[in-house]
């Protein structure tokens, strides 16, 4: 119930970001990743668990590091509104021509 | 990435009546939501409808009137948010109305749905992203110094 929430703080931050824009080049170890950015490690960690949290990247052990890999899941969870609001839509349309519908038979007899 | 919606119907009545059923508060409120609409630029209204927290939405939509063209054009702004106060998607409703025949065709936009920063983020990695060009411009952004020593 929390994914959207998370989806949206998660790209929310331009170092998040970025570590997205990296990550979209290639998958990184936690090391590479963090040699981009002038903060501390936890910082660097801290950043990759909201992110991994919110679906956008999976973590991979690999022989003795720890990759980031970019996940397509947190991608899809951001067009939700889409489907939403197009369902939404529709059936409301179809309320108003069943309203329409009904007043015109009214009027009619 | 698509950001909007984008429907026609044709409705079998005239657009007289589809434009007071647009703009009419009551006669909006049984087919759409509830709401304080007036058809006038510039009012501020909201629909109520019933939340759905994991769409970040409070169950409130927040909208202002922003044109109105009697019998064709109608556009309002459609803001909601997970809280009174918090807005997470701003978007832009729009609804034209053409006369056909005895009837209307009725045109609905919803567009901006999605936030423009994350809409900037997304297409920068989803879309659109040369590699070459990408990288090297997020390799600028975060260390100045490879430019320098590449030229």
């Amino acid at each position: 119930m929390k994914q959207t929430v998370d989806t949206f703080q998660a790209i929310g931050d331009p170092n998040r970001r970025l570590m997205l824009r990296l990550l979209s080049k290639d998958s990184l170890t936690i090391n590479k990743l963090a040699e981009n950015f002038d903060m501390t490690r936890p910082a660097v960690s801290k950043h990759i668990k909201i992110l991994y949290r919110a679906g956008f990247i999976t973590i991979e052990d690999i022989g003795r590091e720890r990759h980031c890999i970019l996940n397509q899941n947190g991608f899809k969870e951001l067009r939700q509104w889409i489907d939403y609001f197009d369902n939404f839509w529709q059936t409301k349309l179809k309320k108003l021509e069943y309203l329409l519908n009904e007043k015109s038979k009214k009027n009619a007899n | 990435m698509q950001t909007e919606i984008r429907h026609t119907w044709f409705l079998d009545h005239s657009p007289a009546t589809v434009w007071e059923h647009l703009t009419n508060s009551e006669l909006l409120s049984q087919w759409l939501m509830a709401n304080d609409f007036r058809p006038v630029a510039g009012h501020h209204f909201m629909f109520r409808a019933g939340p759905v927290p994991k769409m970040d939405f409070d169950g409130n939509i927040y909208c202002q009137v922003l044109e109105i063209q009697p019998l064709k054009k109608l556009s309002y702004s459609w803001k909601f948010g997970p809280e009174p106060g918090k807005i997470v998607l701003d978007s832009l409703v729009t609804w034209t109305l053409t006369a056909r025949g005895q009837g209307t065709e009725l045109s609905l936009v919803h567009s901006g749905l999605q936030e423009p920063e994350h809409a900037i983020a997304i297409q920068g990695m989803r879309e659109g992203w040369d590699k070459n060009v990408g990288t090297r411009m997020v390799q600028l952004m975060i260390n100045p110094k490879i430019h320098e020593t590449n030229s």
